[in-house]
């Protein structure tokens, strides 16, 4: 047996061996320089990180990327980027897959008959500059493109003297106009939530879509958290559904859809003294009272009136118009209407700001819709498409497709195969944006750069946009100045660069190293006066195409943005951060909507508008109006991929073709429905098992006027006891008598290496329920750093989905006279690293321990498979290696792999290892750095690294300093289950504040 | 005609087995074995046989079980030690659980070693010595009469009206 | 008549006139080693049969994996561990019936025994099985088993699963040897008779047995303390395999009753199965004479107690989730009753607590069918309990978010199948190669003849 134990020790030498070979020629900030192409530098083993901007929507995030070998493994949320301030969405730790797609294009595709064939790119580039000689009329239709890139287009297109269309198709192009027209601004405004005391969102649904989902879920939770003073920012829904971000409302007010204006300026109407506030819109005001606000909404004049007087006196307020889930006719009216009540509510300038405005999709639909005409009447020789799928994007009704097709030459810069590549002459397949050189101008003061941080998958023969359109040029006989993009974008900046905030080189390295710089634009005069409009403007309820009973919602989805995200297995099995639905589409139904109609979730039913019809099954949702039902974007893809394929419906084939006036914008609210029972059903391939805690002690929440008490409240249920039972775990941070914390090692661990651990960290987790809003981002980052395998939308209606990170979608209820009575708690749910772990001594092998280091141990290889460990967890955080999921991973989707976490085999439990292998990369620099301590926060989790609402801490709870140590003396501090099973778990959470007493789903 | 030899006769009744038995011992004669198909206690009276060591196997492969059982689970433990659950290193009410199955096999294993042991088996020379009716329904006494006994113990079975008696050379070749 | 044939009413075994002398026995009994009729044929054919099924899905299952089973999180456990307790239990009544009643000198244990004890090993042979199906990577099942590997880590003692292993183990090799044990003097009764090649074997196999005073004398010995030993044994092993569910804190599983309980059930489908596999036996080979209605009668009896037994057990843990006032028990058993599995614990109810009830009328005991249908009810039952065990406690447990719906596949259904066919397919071969009913105990039960007693009546 002393030869057992040799090994080991041998091993542990060998571990730190291993790790000195690790750390040579790394050191943090140097790690950050750039280089395009630098294969010499790669240290096999050692990972480098890159700055560089996330191309995946308008939003334009900071990005870090981490690359092994000369592969990007892993993005992360770059902290000092002005806007998004770190944290990353699920989509954009999706890009990864989009670079790695395997359905990618191997190179320049041209149309030969009815099929595609590969070419070079000379050959491409010949035929395009042929084309636009021989037929002229280039109309060139543009997605979101940074200002050089866009530049560069604007140049070719006017070289051959053709026009630019600008299409997104979710964009905000209603608040924009509504800020052009009564500010004149240039841009959308930039909102402050983060300091918000009361925040009105009209259907707003800020932190899945619009300008920055990311900065503004920070935002929101930095308001909703409890300050010093013990109040925290109030946030209230009024829209007809409860979309992700109105899950996290304190009070929902159902209002009707199409109603936003009018309570809006039911609203100002009572907090302006007098009219005259409004200004030009003084009369507008005049003609709306609480009254007329409530016969349009639906809802009591008397909430209306007092959440008016609320609006006006917790100063500073904040009310955000309706987003791209409420384009009706109306919208731009209804942000026109919200504005005002900003206005009067004196928010501009404080929590509102026109000046520093924000880019962010605002391609008109309306462009499009002449861009159709145009093409239907052939007066469009030359078609380019580039980061845009129409022939998908737009309602079947607007006839793109056929138009399209009626183009002489159709060329699509698409790198995968979408619905409208799929009709085109021509295909170049532009860069990932990963692989190519960019930049970015998220806020009107804020430049930043985005930079290959990789040679391009070599299975793809792709070019960047800029270079093709560069070398076309070239053929056609123009120069603009540059041969390769990357020059003409440099030129561009050299050009914008002002010499006296120091050299160009400088500025331009640190931009490259810091991912953005702020340019201060001097203080350009706040636009402050309310300008009279110059159009005309209805705000009145939106007029919808009478299909039916029911209004349709359609609203973009969390995982799939407008679609263009659909083709990521990791964004197919996310489950909706609502409906906890993953792969299909559903149909969102009140329940007694449902019932009337006799109607069981699962059901297949036909959803027919006159304009389109789709079957889908019905999902019953509490947090809708009873009047409405909601279909999401993103599904439906007939010709995108492999895994967007067949999944789901396009929502888009019920909605009319038509733009908002003035904005343009595509109309998303517009339509009632028909619902008719197919007679059909399925199962819904839902994580959920049931939304109801039945009062069990799992996500329980505290009033705002009961903290400070909770300790009280918890002796009396016996909590003291407990605190003595906590000898065992040690994850207690504060030494009090029975001291817990100095309670390690174990009971009855006095043998063996546990017994000299005195001075090991203790790792631990807190998750703050009142700032996670449920975006599961964390899910998304969790899996791309884990090597976690998707298995399927058969599988997870198995019930074998394998996520680590489990959102748990609680629905409790409060008492509420007028507002929705909905009080929804959002819980990740991971392993909990439990001291006294039910899973560890029922496996028969070993292969589940406790470390020294309080970290519940998984040993892969060791696992034999009795599930045991699972059927005894009372979390349900392990999950199990059905089949071989990872070796269905196609080539080079397989690339994304991280090569520091083992890829789990068939027939093994698997699940949270407080990313270990971060844990021990730290640990390991830190021995060969002569043996320093780690310092708190250096060891930061995949979930904690992209949670944009900071509401993960991770650290050492041994150390009463370290944060998680501090978090964790909070007197909202709890541990699921804990109080009913001992099992002394290291991750803590903190209650979910609320402003109502807690009526269900309490345990205090 | 020599004086000494063994003698097999084989009897249909019990009692007359038993007499016979009987009879040869109170005549002295040594190494009388019986054969029947069942043990019978009868029979077993009249050999005067008295407890079986077997039963001394039982015990010992008993005890060396449960000393086994809790010494290796221990020892397995402390070799390297890995908490589990927060559970002592050392478990003794879990252990209990190996150290009782243990004591049972090893006791159970022992008692089969001991009977076959004790009892001459397996034997798989040809059976000289023996009928088959022994299985099925007959009783059987054999004698070795040493030192012109012979006679005197012929007569003996004889006495009981045997339903055959098989006789040879000093027994070997019965 | 003699008293030959009243003795035997006395001495509680026998009452047959046919049998009288000690040979009758023999002839009776070996007859059923002769040459197979068509029936036995059937029989063993479709039991290969099934093999073949077993085999494939076992084999489908291992090339594909495990997920070919309708299992998920949070069911990780269903048919087969369900099957694999269903089959301990049924092993258990051998042992019980062999030993135990011997100790307690039961009089009618003689004739039913052997094919009791069969039962036993055949029962923890397919048991055993299970735990091999059910396992993840099978290929790596052996690290369960306490050996010296290159790193010396060694099994978790503290795991019911490997107290499993090793009450599984010890259950299966004591039992064997008990089993083989009482055979030996029979066999060497079958190798009197046999010829040739038969001969031979039974020789090897009987080692030479030849019925001296001798052998007899430290066969009995030794045969006691067997007895003596796997008497505490059957009792363990069921409480051992119900600790798996019992040490866990799974609720529906965490309850102190489950040895008690278990070992009750136990014992209560394997003499339910003693009865489903006698009855045939008796009928094909015409052993009337020897599995008499009183046997029946005693075993319908030993049912019917284990039957209230067990239903008492139900009833004490309905009444504790609710009267522990304790929320997630309580959810957990109303679930049992009234949730997704109603179904399946209406059929447990039905089966083991009210058609039982039946074997209270003295005229359901002594009619042979009605206890053979009764027997089948009662095997039902007592899987669909596993099965309401394992899968209704784990499909609600503590987190209502993750609560799930198990579906068994086709490829479970084969197995579960199949593992009765490789019961049938040992068990037919068992009818044909030994003595099926104790030969040399019957004739201790018979009146030893005797000569004056003849003299007396001539």
């Amino acid at each position: 047996m002393t030869d057992g134990i040799k090994r080991r020790d041998f091993l542990k030498v060998l571990g730190v061996t291993g790790a000195s070979a690790t750390l040579t020629g790394c050191s943090e900030p140097e790690r950050l320089l750039p280089y395009v192409v630098a294969p010499e530098e790669i240290t096999p083993g050692v990972a480098t990180w890159y700055t560089t901007v996330c191309g995946g929507c308008s939003a334009q995030c900071g990005m870090w990327v981490r690359t092994r070998e000369g592969r990007a493994v892993k993005v992360e949320g770059n902290p000092n980027h002005p806007v998004s301030r770190g944290g990353l969405c699920s989509k954009g730790h999706a890009t990864l897959q989009h670079l790695y797609n395997p359905d990618r294009f191997h190179g320049p595709m041209i149309r030969e008959g009815d099929r595609l064939r590969q070419g070079t790119w000379d050959e491409a580039e010949q035929l395009l500059a042929a084309q636009i000689t021989a037929t002229g009329n280039v109309m060139f239709i543009g997605g979101r493109m940074g200002p050089s890139m866009s530049n560069l287009v604007d140049e070719f297109v006017a070289a051959v003297n053709g026009t630019r269309i600008e299409y997104d198709a979710v964009s905000d192009a209603p608040l924009r106009e509504a800020a052009r027209i009564t500010y004149g601004a240039t841009g959308l405004p930039s909102y402050d939530i983060a300091n918000a005391r009361l925040l009105l969102s009209f259907g707003n649904d800020f932190i899945e879509t619009g300008s920055s989902p990311v900065a503004h879920n920070k935002g929101l939770a930095q308001m909703s958290a409890v300050d010093a003073a013990g109040s925290k920012g109030r946030f209230v829904y009024l829209g007809p559904r409860l979309s992700t971000t109105g899950l996290n409302a304190d009070e929902w007010y159902p209002i009707r859809p199409g109603s936003e204006a009018a309570v809006a300026l039911g609203m100002a109407a009572v907090i302006a003294d007098d009219a005259g506030a409004a200004g030009p819109y003084a009369d507008v005001l005049r003609a709306y009272s609480p009254a007329v606000a409530a016969q349009a909404a639906g809802v009591s004049e008397d909430s209306i009136r007092e959440l008016a007087e609320r609006f006006a006196s917790e100063s500073p307020t904040l009310a955000m118009g309706p987003g791209v889930g409420g384009h009706h006719r109306n919208a731009t009216a209804a942000n026109i209407a919200v504005m005002i009540l900003n206005h009067v509510a004196g928010n501009v300038g404080r929590t509102v700001h026109y000046d520093a405005a924000v880019s962010a999709a605002t391609g008109a639909y309306a462009e499009m819709e002449s861009a159709v005409s145009a093409m239907a009447a052939g007066q469009v020789g030359v078609a380019i498409v580039h980061g845009a799928n129409p022939a998908y994007s737009m309602p079947a009704a607007s006839g793109f497709v056929e138009a399209f097709s009626q183009a002489a030459f159709k060329v699509s810069f698409a790198s995968a195969m979408d619905e409208t590549a799929a009709l085109a002459d021509l295909i170049l397949p532009d860069r990932h944006f990963l692989e190519a050189w960019g930049d970015s101008m998220p806020r009107s003061d804020v430049v930043a750069l985005q930079q290959p941080v990789m040679q391009p998958v070599p299975h793809f023969d792709s070019k960047s946009a800029g270079d093709v359109l560069l070398a076309t040029s070239v053929h056609l006989g123009n120069d603009f100045g540059a041969t390769t993009f990357y020059d003409f974008m440099r030129n561009g900046h050299m050009e914008m660069h002002d010499d006296s905030v120091g050299d160009f080189e400088t500025s331009w390295r640190l931009a490259l190293r810091t991912g953005a710089v702020e340019h201060d634009m001097g203080t350009t005069a706040a636009p402050s006066q309310l300008q009279a409009p110059d159009v005309a403007l209805s705000f009145d309820a939106p007029a919808l195409d009478l299909g039916g009973d029911l209004t349709l919602l359609v609203h973009p989805s969390p995982r799939f943005g407008g679609g263009e995200f659909s083709n990521s297995p990791w964004l197919q099995e996310l489950p909706d951060p609502v409906s906890k639905i993953t792969w299909h589409s559903w149909l969102e139904m009140n329940g007694t909507t449902a019932e009337e109609r006799g109607i069981r979730e699962g059901d297949i039913v036909r959803v027919t508008s006159p304009h389109g019809e789709v079957e889908v099954p019905v999902w019953i949702y509490p947090g809708i109006r009873e009047d409405a039902v909601a279909l999401a974007m993103g599904g439906g893809h007939t010709n995108m991929g492999r895994w967007a394929n067949g999944s789901g419906v396009n929502a888009l084939a019920l909605l009319p073709s038509e733009s908002e006036q003035p904005s343009g914008a595509m109309l998303t609210l517009a339509t009632s429905v028909t619902v008719t029972p197919t007679g059909e059903r399925r199962r819904i391939a839902t994580i959920e098992g049931s939304s109801d805690q039945h009062d069990r002690p799992i996500a329980p929440a505290v009033a705002l006027a009961d903290l400070g008490h909770v300790e009280e409240a918890e002796h009396d249920e016996g909590h003291a006891e407990f605190q003595e039972l906590q000898g065992v775990g040690g994850f207690v941070p504060v030494p009090s008598e029975g001291g817990a914390a100095t309670a390690f090692p174990l009971e009855g661990s006095r043998h063996g290496p546990y017994a000299e651990s005195h001075d090991l960290p203790r790792w631990a987790m807190a998750i703050d329920l009142d700032k996670c809003t449920g975006c599961s981002a964390c899910v998304t980052a969790c899996q791309a750093e884990n090597n976690v395998p998707w298995v399927g939308e058969e599988q997870v209606m198995m019930g074998r989905d394998m996520n680590w990170v489990r959102i748990e979608r609680y629905i409790e209820h409060m008492d509420a006279t007028q507002a929705g009575d909905l009080d929804v708690r959002m819980l990740p749910m991971i392993c909990q690293h439990c001291a006294n772990a039910p899973c560890e001594p029922v496996c028969p092998v070993f292969a589940t321990y406790h470390t020294p280091e309080g970290v519940n141990a998984q040993i892969y290889n060791r696992c034999v498979g009795t599930r045991y460990c699972a059927n005894n967890c009372p979390y349900k955080v392990r999950v199990f290696n059905w089949y071989r999921y990872m070796d269905d991973v196609p080539e080079p989707m397989n690339w994304q792999w991280n090569p520091d976490v083992t890829i789990r085999t068939n027939g093994v439990m698997e699940k949270c290892s407080f990313c270990m292998q971060r844990i021990r990369d730290v640990e390991n620099r830190a021995a060969l750095e002569d043996g320093r301590a780690i310092n708190d926060g250096e060891i930061v989790p995949a979930c904690e690294q992209s949670c944009p609402a900071e509401a993960i801490v991770f650290g050492n709870i041994r150390d009463e300093n370290s944060r998680v140590s501090q978090v964790v003396s909070s007197e909202r501090t709890y541990r699921v289950l804990d109080e009913l099973l001992n099992t002394q778990p290291a991750v803590h959470y903190l209650r979910k504040v609320t402003f109502h007493e807690i009526a269900s789903g309490g345990h205090d | 005609m020599s004086q000494s030899g063994g003698l097999l006769a084989s009897y249909e009744y019990l009692d007359s087995t038993v007499d016979a038995i009987e009879q040869l011992k109170k005549a002295g004669f040594k190494g009388v074995k019986a054969y029947s198909p069942y043990p019978d206690h009868h029979i077993e009276h009249a050999l005067g046989y008295d407890q079986s060591p077997v039963r001394v196997w039982t015990l010992v492969g008993g005890l060396t079980g449960t000393a086994t059982g809790f010494a290796f689970t221990t020892w397995t433990s402390v070799d390297w030690p890995l908490v589990v659950g927060g559970k002592p290193i050392v478990s003794i009410p879990a252990y209990i659980i190996i150290a009782f199955e243990l004591t049972i096999l090893f006791g159970a294993l022992a008692t089969l070693i001991g009977l076959f042991i004790l009892s001459r088996l397996p034997d798989l020379r040809p059976a000289v010595v023996y009928d088959p009716e022994f299985t099925a329904g007959r009783y059987g006494v054999y004698v070795q009469a040493e030192g012109g006994r012979l006679d005197e113990a012929r007569n003996i079975l004889n006495g009981q009206e045997p339903i055959e008696l098989r006789e040879g050379e000093g027994g070997a070749n019965v | 008549m003699s008293n030959a044939t009243k003795d035997p009413i006395v001495r509680g075994a026998l009452a047959h006139p046919d049998v009288t002398r000690l040979d009758d026995v023999n002839r009776d009994v070996l007859k059923v080693l002769a040459t197979p009729g068509k029936g036995w044929w059937a029989l063993f054919s479709l039991a290969s049969l099934g093999l073949v099924v077993f085999f494939t899905s076992w084999g489908w299952q291992l090339y594909r994996g495990i997920g070919v089973t309708g299992l998920n999180s949070p069911v990780g456990w269903g048919v087969y561990i369900t099957t694999f307790v269903f089959w301990v239990g049924i092993a258990h009544s051998g042992t019980l019936i062999s030993a135990i009643l011997f100790l307690f000198r039961a009089p009618w244990r003689q004739a039913i025994y052997r094919a009791a004890e069969a039962m036993t090993v055949f029962a923890v042979m397919t048991a055993g099985l299970f735990p091999l199906i059910h396992v993840g990577r099978l290929w790596h099942a052996y690290w369960l088993i306490p050996y010296p590997n290159s790193r010396f880590l060694w099994p978790n003692f503290k795991s019911p699963l490997v107290w499993d292993v090793f009450a599984i183990t010890t259950y299966f090799t004591v039992s064997a040897t008990f089993f083989y044990l009482g055979t030996i003097p029979d066999i060497a009764a079958a190798r009197d008779r046999a010829t040739g090649l038969r001969k031979k074997l039974y020789q090897v196999i009987s080692m030479g047995w030849r019925g001296t005073d001798q052998q007899w004398h430290h066969f009995g010995k030794a045969y006691i303390f067997l007895a003596a030993l796997a008497t505490p044994l059957v009792l363990s092993v069921h409480s051992v395999v119900s600790w798996d569910f019992a040490v866990s804190i799974v609720p529906g599983w965490h309850t102190t009753i489950f040895a008690p309980y278990f070992v009750a059930g136990a014992i209560y489908s394997g003499v339910a199965m003693v009865i489903t596999l006698v009855v045939p036996i008796r009928k094909v080979f015409g052993l009337e004479a020897y599995l008499t209605t009183k046997h029946f009668d005693a075993m319908a009896k030993l049912c019917l107690l284990t039957s209230m037994i067990v239903g008492y057990a139900y009833m004490s843990e309905f009444f504790m989730a609710w009267y522990s006032g304790e929320e997630i028990e309580r959810t957990a058993f109303w679930n049992r009753l009234f949730g997704t599995y109603w179904w399946a614990t209406w059929i447990m109810l039905t089966c083991n607590m009210f058609v039982p009830i039946m074997l209270w009328f003295k005229r359901v005991r002594y009619s042979i069918p009605a206890l053979f249908v009764i027997s089948i009810f009662v095997n039902i039952g007592m899987w669909f309990e596993r099965y309401v065990i394992v899968v209704t406690s784990l499909h609600h447990e503590y987190e209502p978010f993750a609560w799930g719906i198990y579906r068994p596949s086709l490829t479970e259904m084969g197995i579960l199948l199949g593992s009765f066919c490789w019961f049938s397919f040992w068990f037919l071969l068992f009818t044909r190669l030994l003595p099926p009913i104790a030969i040399q105990e019957l004739k201790e039960v018979l009146p030893p003849p005797m000569r004056k007693q003849k003299e007396a009546h001539s």
